[in-house]
């Protein structure tokens, strides 16, 4: 009896004991599979991931590539606590200890990876589903397109051989597709390709300003042929300039220049001021915003270190206009540049900038110790808002900063930052490409009112420049270009004029070091900024340009590891 | 299922032998120890073959009814069992003795218990009683060095955590290669921080795959069992346990003072042949006739700010961030053993002020654990509960004590009004480690956990139990993190904010086992058949507001604020299901076999691979019994040799790993990594809420399977001399296949490009030798003991992709055939004496007299990343201990010495410690004062400089230092009271003691490589390990 009474006791407590095998299905949490996302209202919203990535920047991966294309330039130093402080921007800066295993490198790679991932993510999805579910579709492939001709056109001038995949390819097979299998023009092509898309898809003006539109894609299919346009051998000299290219670059920048949606704004300060954001100046922006909803705001991540060390931001110092910078704001009598002297002598304190002439944009760009940052005539930059002057000097960039009062400025402990948009192409830099195609054309004389009304604007915009008792802060002399008075413009001296116009207007915006390169200059050009910059700053005596190797980053050693050495390195490492 | 099936219906078919009814006579007696002649309470009496038993009483008496004719079994732990025939005799006194092997020990190894002797696996029995009053909120932290080949790691922070790796590193995901913890039979993998050390009865670690094998699942990093105490069957006892402790910071690294900061930067300015001009210091000096610059005098201003606030100072931040740090924990324990139920109480409060100010935990645990019998003792029910709260000061301490090195001493803790002192001009962006550790004092998280199992163990007939347990184990944490607005110097945050974040997480498990034991003649057989499920869930959210008009605790609660709110939330799951089963045979106890299976199914795996079979076999031979041995060798007293074999799986991966998965990702705070978001402010209108998409968040692998270590084991138990010296030896060779990681992957992939794979494959081998010498001269009874523990971790195979990601050059040289911790980089070769030898060297870019010079490895005349190689290794060479205890009358005296040799430490302090040049604007070691220089030229520390051309931050053997270390952990001197003095006051036993932990540090002094900072044990930021001293009481009543 008891035996039974066990038993059935047994059995009970066992039969509970039959665990279910689905007990081992388990669902992911919080997620969604990439096939739920098919819905036209979901592949708007993929499309918005896709612009979003724009804003995804960061100071260690800025996509205004402020240590790429300043750093590199002589137009900048990295600023910061020391030499360590973000070690890599000053090897980048100095040419010195460049190793292929660099993290910033790579991770702005992965960056731009990452913003192509997401447009083609977008375009396989549009690609999918007919016009009739989504109307929108020609125009939304056309903006995606554009996005990934954007991204693809960064890593173009930074790494040189890239591997371009679209949305046709399966991520399987990703890692069959090498950064040379295509040609450096083939890539160009690819990247042109893109926007030429956008030329004829895209509308002229999008309910959502935010969204690119036809203009847009001209005018980045103009900057992408003029950097075409100079042919580079397999060793980064420039063999030739392609004039077919450049008559397209002049045909593209007409039709921005002629449909007037865009044009300069009366006061260059417009563009550095928040308040001005998607102004009529601004081809091509990063959206930034605040108070967003995002925990921190989706603000310009990507000069957050660029602020000086005073109570009113705190940190940290980053990214200072170099000496050699500031000096070729110099003017002379006719208040043209000083093309042969402008280094010949320093002007470093708020009394230089009396006694010499200065270009009005130089108070736009930097700030020295005794002038007002940032437009505020009571708020005066002094040496103890520079961080480590001994290495560094005490200026500061001044044009992606805001001020503390504004509504834009945010604290974001310990970094500063804002919601000012960051411009990408804004239209000054379309004159100017127009201007450049034009003289290498030898088209000159076409270019000349295109420089001059560029130096106009500049002569015009010393509204803010005004110290406490309202006088200006500097003595501003600008002159426009007037041949056979104050000049003689041959090709040669319009090529000049061009690309100091280009230096001084676009300074600290992240360009200069891919001018540099893109003209074949590079080499020469810094090598001789070093020979007298290091006599200044003690740090640069290390700088070393290394002809036919640094105009590129070195593809990172990571990728060429991940991807089993299909990857192929560039020359020079 | 089948299995259980056809085992219930055998049950039900069996047959019980019933009892025959026999005349019972009354046996009293007293149970006395041999060592000291005093009273045992709380031995187990048992009439031999049948269920009849009772135990001491406080007095060491004892009375049971027993069979006409019946042998008694009297055991206690730690001393050896004596069976004693009663005839008919009314009186049976027996005196007991140390069991000096403990081969009878019962030891709990896998769903069962074992004899300690008959155990075939590497299975380390915990002494307990050698750190039972050591203070520590983690019983696991005072067990390092004290078991040979389980490496503890732990700090000197409040609520430590213990890193815990049994023989080497098996794995490659480093934030995995803890052990699993089965705690009365419930397994975890979170670690002990939250249980009672008081409670704990024992402490077994499975080292070998052959013992652990039976545990599977998440076995592959060992298995350390836990089984707390139980009430004593007869036994009604009061213990309470008391002691303070007080934490002294020996360890303060030497930086410079607001003089000799000021004479640094000068001299680094001189050196660089600049005008040293600094934002906070002046300077007076003269040129001498050689034209050499001295320093005559640094002047520092009054005020350091325009606003005159803040007063220059000579602040020592270690002095100002450290105090004294405090311990008390008081522990009582309720026990009652009855005829038909015991029950067991207890409740601890433990409260550790850390020496870092600020930092604290508080914690109370309590714990129920009781069993009742029914059916005549055939029907077992029992629960074992706990339930912990906790509360942990939230203080940055690693920030806090690198801004302690690196905060300038010239700012003042507070400004004249009584302000937050801070970083002024020239300075770097550095907090006031003072504030930081006051705006965060407010900010605790509580933890609330409950832990425990309730069973139901029947006795279906002789020799066949059958066993369920149902076990919880959740955990719920609360943060409520204020954030004030401050200023403090040049830096700011106007905007005060309060983010919760609550967490709940842990799992449910449910055992089945069926136990058959049977000796058929010299055979013995033990059958072990079960089944284990559990199930995991966790929910973490968090919201957060900004704009608090008040900025205290009592006032900060989300309701109050009026700025922006934010909050999120997620979840996770996983299952797991298993099928185990174990025999044991041994013949003649002399010849041993044990084999265990364990099917394994996870949810994290594919349907293909859900299931994963680990398999182990081990034999045990005990020579000492063979009469070849016995009759020829009579000093060896025990010797037995043990072979085992065994596989155990891993499966920590993310719980959805097999899936190819999108999110919606608003946006993150980017501060310090890139913003992964989807939103955009598309329409320009810079604010409000934008539109958002979703981004992938990784690929998926259906085809994922388990991970799976197959370990050897080759060992060996002795005893000599009637097992005074005794000892045990062990080998060991561990080989993890298919390792799942998560390698990184072609950047052109994207976002989202990561997927788990099983890639990789690491080998360990090792050897652990523990020995012990007990004996006694007189009354002084004394024992010695030492382990050492050795491996070599070495990595076999790594994905094609990845085989450079674990350090080398990069392209020819990686990882393979090394130990996954080695360190690659420069070899820094002594500094440049002048110029000559600055000439004669390579193409160095920087390179200058006074500088460190690198070695030109592959010789081609340049110093570049070629130039690399292995420089270092973090993992051990060996580790040991060293225990001494000796005890006189009431008096006991114990010393450990532990100690870890051989390792390297990557000392990145050193860039604070030994640079001007590095970071500017902050604070720097005192080692700079003894730079090199012309007139210092033995120096090993570099000539000072503002500007770093010679990048001497890069990774070199400059910064790569000995990590060996040999500590006098534990000092000890107890007094137990005569029993006589303690009876008077009705107690059963009452103990005081004192002790001093880590007062003693030795390293090796000269070497090439010695270790520069203070203690190599917590080098860098890492919460420092304080000289602590102990008084306690014990009291039984």
């Amino acid at each position: 009896m008891k035996t039974i009474k066990y038993g059935l006791l047994t059995a009970v407590l066992m039969t509970g004991s039959l665990a279910c095998q689905d007990t081992l299905d388990v669902n992911p949490k919080a997620v969604i599979s990439g096939n739920d996302l098919n819905t036209p209202e979901n592949i708007e919203k993929m499309c918005v991931a896709a612009y979003s990535a724009l804003g995804n920047d960061h100071y260690t991966a800025p996509f205004t590539l402020w240590p790429y294309g300043n750093l590199r330039s002589g137009d900048a130093y990295k600023g910061g606590a020391g030499t360590a402080d973000i070690a890599e921007y000053h090897f980048f800066e100095t040419f010195a200890f460049i190793r292929t295993d660099l993290g910033p490198a790579d991770e702005i790679w992965y960056r731009f990876y990452v913003s192509i991932s997401r447009a083609n993510d977008a375009l396989r999805r549009l690609n999918a589903i007919s016009e009739t579910d989504f109307p929108n579709k020609k125009v939304r492939q056309a903006e995606m397109r554009f996005l990934r001709g954007h991204n693809y056109f960064d890593l173009k001038i930074l790494f040189n051989r890239i591997p371009y995949i679209d949305e046709t390819v399966a991520v399987e097979d990703y890692p069959t597709i090498s950064n040379v299998a295509l040609t450096s023009d083939q890539v160009w092509d690819k990247i042109a390709a893109d926007f030429e898309v956008g030329t004829g898809d895209l509308p002229l003006t999008q309910p959502e300003v935010g969204r690119v539109n036809q203009i847009a894609a001209k005018a980045y299919l103009a900057k992408t042929l003029l950097y075409q346009a100079y042919k580079q051998d397999e060793s980064y000299n420039v063999t030739g300039i392609d004039q077919t290219k450049l008559a397209r670059v002049v045909e593209l920048t007409g039709e921005v220049i002629a449909s007037g949606q865009y044009s300069l704004f009366d006061d260059f300060a417009k563009n550095f001021l928040p308040e001005y954001d998607n102004g009529k100046e601004s081809i091509f922006s990063i959206q930034r915003s605040i108070d967003d909803g995002t925990p921190k705001g989706r603000l310009d991540w990507s000069s957050a270190l660029n602020y000086p060390m005073n109570g009113e931001y705190g940190c940290c110092g980053f990214h200072l206009p170099s000496q050699n910078l500031i000096n070729a704001f110099k003017t002379d009598q006719n208040g043209l540049p000083m093309f042969e002297d402008y280094n010949k002598a320093d002007i470093t304190t708020p009394a230089d900038f009396l006694a010499n002439a200065v270009d009005p944009r130089v108070d736009h760009t930097a700030v020295i110790p005794g002038h007002p940052y940032k437009y505020k005539p009571n708020f005066i930059f002094r040496t103890e808002w520079a961080r480590a002057p001994e290495i560094y000097g005490a200026t500061a960039s001044i044009k992606e900063t805001v001020a503390y009062d504004s509504p834009a400025f945010r604290k974001v402990a310990p970094f500063m930052s804002s919601s000012k948009n960051s411009v990408l192409i804004r239209y000054a830099d379309v004159l100017l490409w127009r201007a450049e195609a034009l003289i290498e054309l030898g088209r000159q004389d076409e270019a000349l009112p295109l420089i001059n009304q560029i130096r106009q604007r500049a002569a015009n915009s010393t509204g803010l420049l005004k110290d406490a008792s309202g006088n200006p802060t500097s003595t501003y002399r600008l002159g426009l270009y007037q041949p056979g008075v104050n000049c003689a413009w041959s090709q040669d001296y319009a090529r000049q004029a061009l690309r100091w116009e280009r230096r001084l207007e676009l300074a600290m915006e992240g360009f200069r070091f891919f001018d540099l390169v893109r003209w074949g200059i590079a080499a020469e050009y810094l090598n001789t900024y070093f020979a007298v910059e290091k006599t200044k700053r003690e740090y640069l005596k290390v700088g070393h340009f290394t002809k036919n190797r640094d105009e590129y980053l070195p593809i990172p050693l990571n990728q060429v590891n991940f991807s089993k050495g299909l990857y192929k390195q560039n020359s020079g490492f | 299922m089948k299995q259980f099936l056809l085992l219930s219906l055998l049950v039900w078919m069996g047959t019980i032998p019933s009892a025959t009814a026999q005349s019972k006579i009354n046996v009293t007696g007293k149970v006395t120890s041999k060592g000291d002649g005093q009273a045992l309470p709380g031995v187990s009496i048992i009439e031999k073959g049948t269920q009849n038993g009772t135990t001491t009483n406080g007095s060491g008496d004892y009375q049971l009814a027993v069979a006409n004719g019946a042998t008694l079994v009297f055991s206690f732990v730690g001393l050896t069992s004596k069976e004693v025939a009663v005839g008919n005799a009314g009186v049976v006194n027996v005196v007991m003795e140390d069991d000096l092997q403990n081969l009878n020990e019962v030891v709990v190894t896998g769903y069962k218990a074992e004899r300690r002797a008959d155990l075939t696996g590497a299975v380390a029995v915990v002494k307990l009683d050698e750190v039972r009053s050591m203070p520590a909120a983690n019983v696991m932290q005072n067990l390092q060095g004290r078991v040979p080949g389980v490496y503890i790691q732990t700090d000197g922070s409040p609520g430590a955590a213990a890193t815990v790796q049994i023989r080497g590193q098996g794995t490659l995901n480093a934030s995995n290669t803890g052990p699993l913890y089965v705690i009365d039979g419930v397994p975890t993998t979170e670690g002990l921080q939250t249980v009672n050390q008081n409670d704990i009865e024992s402490i077994q670690v499975l080292k070998d795959a052959s013992s652990a094998s039976i545990y599977g699942s998440r076995a592959g990093n060992g298995v350390i069992i836990v089984t707390t105490k139980q009430a004593k069957k007869g036994v009604s006892r009061v213990d309470f346990t008391a002691y303070a402790t007080a934490q002294q910071y020996q360890s303060k690294l030497r930086v410079l003072n607001t003089q000799e900061r000021g004479r640094v930067f000068w001299q680094a300015a001189i050196n660089d042949g600049l005008t040293p001009t600094s934002a906070n210091y002046q300077f007076q000096s003269h040129l001498e006739a050689n034209g050499q610059p001295v320093l005559d005098n640094v002047i520092v201003p009054e005020y350091l700010d325009a606003a005159k606030t803040m007063r220059s100072a000579d602040t020592r931040w270690f002095d100002e961030i450290s105090r004294t740090g405090i311990i008390q924990s008081y522990n009582l324990n309720l026990s009652n053993g009855g005829e038909r139920g015991n029950m067991l109480f207890s409740l601890n409060y433990f409260n550790h002020d850390g020496i870092i100010l600020g930092t604290n935990l508080n914690r109370m645990i309590a714990r129920i654990n009781s069993d009742y019998s029914f059916l005549n003792g055939k029907l077992k029910v029992g629960e074992n509960f706990m339930f912990t709260k906790s509360r942990q000061t939230e203080i940055p301490s690693a920030d806090v004590l690198n801004l302690a090195l690196i905060q300038q001493p010239i700012v003042p803790v507070h400004t004249i009004d009584g302000g937050w002192g801070g970083p002024s001009s020239g300075m770097s962006d550095r907090q006031n480690p003072v504030r930081l550790i006051e705006d965060n004092k407010q900010n605790h998280t509580y933890l609330g956990r409950i832990f425990g199992n309730a069973f139901i163990d029947l006795d279906i007939i002789r020799g066949l139990h059958f066993r369920t347990n149902i076990g919880v184990d959740y955990t719920l944490t609360s943060l409520r993190s204020m954030y004030k607005a401050y200023t403090s110097g040049f830096l700011s945050d106007p905007t005060n904010r309060v983010a919760n974040t609550d967490n709940f997480y842990g799992n449910w498990v449910w055992q089945n086992t069926l136990n058959y034991n049977q000796t058929f003649g010299k055979n013995r057989l033990e059958v072990l058949a079960g089944m284990e499920q559990i199930q995991y869930t966790s929910q973490i959210y968090w919201a957060s507001r900004q704009n608090f008009a008040l900025q205290n605790p009592d006032y900060m609660y989300l309701d109050a604020g009026s700025g922006n709110k934010d909050n999120g939330g997620s979840g996770g799951a996983y299952s797991l299901l298993s099928f185990f089963g174990k025999v044991n045979y041994a013949y003649a106890d002399k010849y041993l076999a044990a084999f265990t299976i364990r099917r394994d199914g996870s949810s994290r795996f594919g349907q293909a691979n859900r299931y994963g079979v680990f398999p182990a076999l081990s034999l045990g031979w005990r020579i000492s019994d063979e009469a070849f041995v016995k009759d020829h060798v009579s000093f060896l007293t025990d010797l037995k040799l043990r072979v085992g074999w065994g596989q155990t799986g891993n499966q920590n991966i993310a719980n959805n790993a097999i899936f190819a998965l999108y999110a919606a990702d608003y946006g993150i705070d980017p501060t310090w990594t890139e913003d992964s978001g989807t939103a955009y402010d598309i329409t320009g209108a810079n604010t409000g809420s934008l539109p958002s998409g979703f981004r992938r968040t990784q690929l998926g692998n259906a085809n994922l399977k388990w991970e799976t270590l197959t370990q050897t084991n080759v060992g060996l138990d002795f005893g000599l001399f009637n097992n005074k010296l005794s000892g045990t030896f062990d080998y060991y060779i561990k080989h993890t296949t298919d390792i799942l990681v998560q390698p990184p992957f072609l950047g052109v992939v994207g976002e989202g490009g990561g997927r788990w794979v099983n890639g990789a494959s690491l080998q360990n081998k090792g050897i652990e030798l523990q020995l012990g010498y007990q004996d006694r001269i007189g009354n002084v009874t004394y024992s010695l003991s030492g382990n050492v523990a050795t491996y070599r971790n070495k990595v076999l195979t790594l994905p094609a992709e990845v085989v450079n990601s674990y350090g080398g050059n990069g392209t020819t040289d990686n990882i393979l055939g090394r130990s996954v911790n080695s360190i690659y980089g420069y070899v820094a070769d002594g500094l440049f004496q002048n110029q000559a030898e600055v000439d004669a060297a390579g193409q160095q870019p920087g390179k200058g007299v006074g500088r460190i010079r690198y070695k030109d490895l592959n010789g081609d005349g340049r110093i570049d990343a070629s130039d690399r190689t292995w420089i270092g290794l973090t993992d051990p060479k060996y580790t040991y201990g060293l225990n001494a205890s000796a005890s006189y009358k009431g008096f006991d005296v114990a010393l450990f010495f532990q100690g870890v040799q051989g390792n390297t430490v990557n000392n990145t302090n050193k860039i604070m410690t030994d640079f001007a040049s590095l970071f500017a604007g902050t604070n720097y070691g005192a080692r700079t004062l003894q730079a090199w220089s012309p007139t210092n030229t033995g120096s090993s520390i570099p000539a000072l400089t503002l500007t770093d051309n010679n990048n001497e931050g890069r990774l070199s053997t400059y910064f790569i230092e000995s990590g060996s270390y040999l500590k006098l952990r534990n000092v000890q001197v107890g007094y137990t009271l005569p029993v006589a003095l303690v009876q008077k006051a009705k107690m059963q036993r009452a103990r005081v003691y004192v002790q001093a932990q880590n007062f003693l540090l030795a390293r090796p002094a000269g070497p090439a490589h010695a270790f520069t900072g203070v203690d190599p044990e917590t080098p860098n930021a890492n919460y420092p390990m304080p000289a602590t001293y102990t008084a306690g009481i014990n009291f039984s009543f």
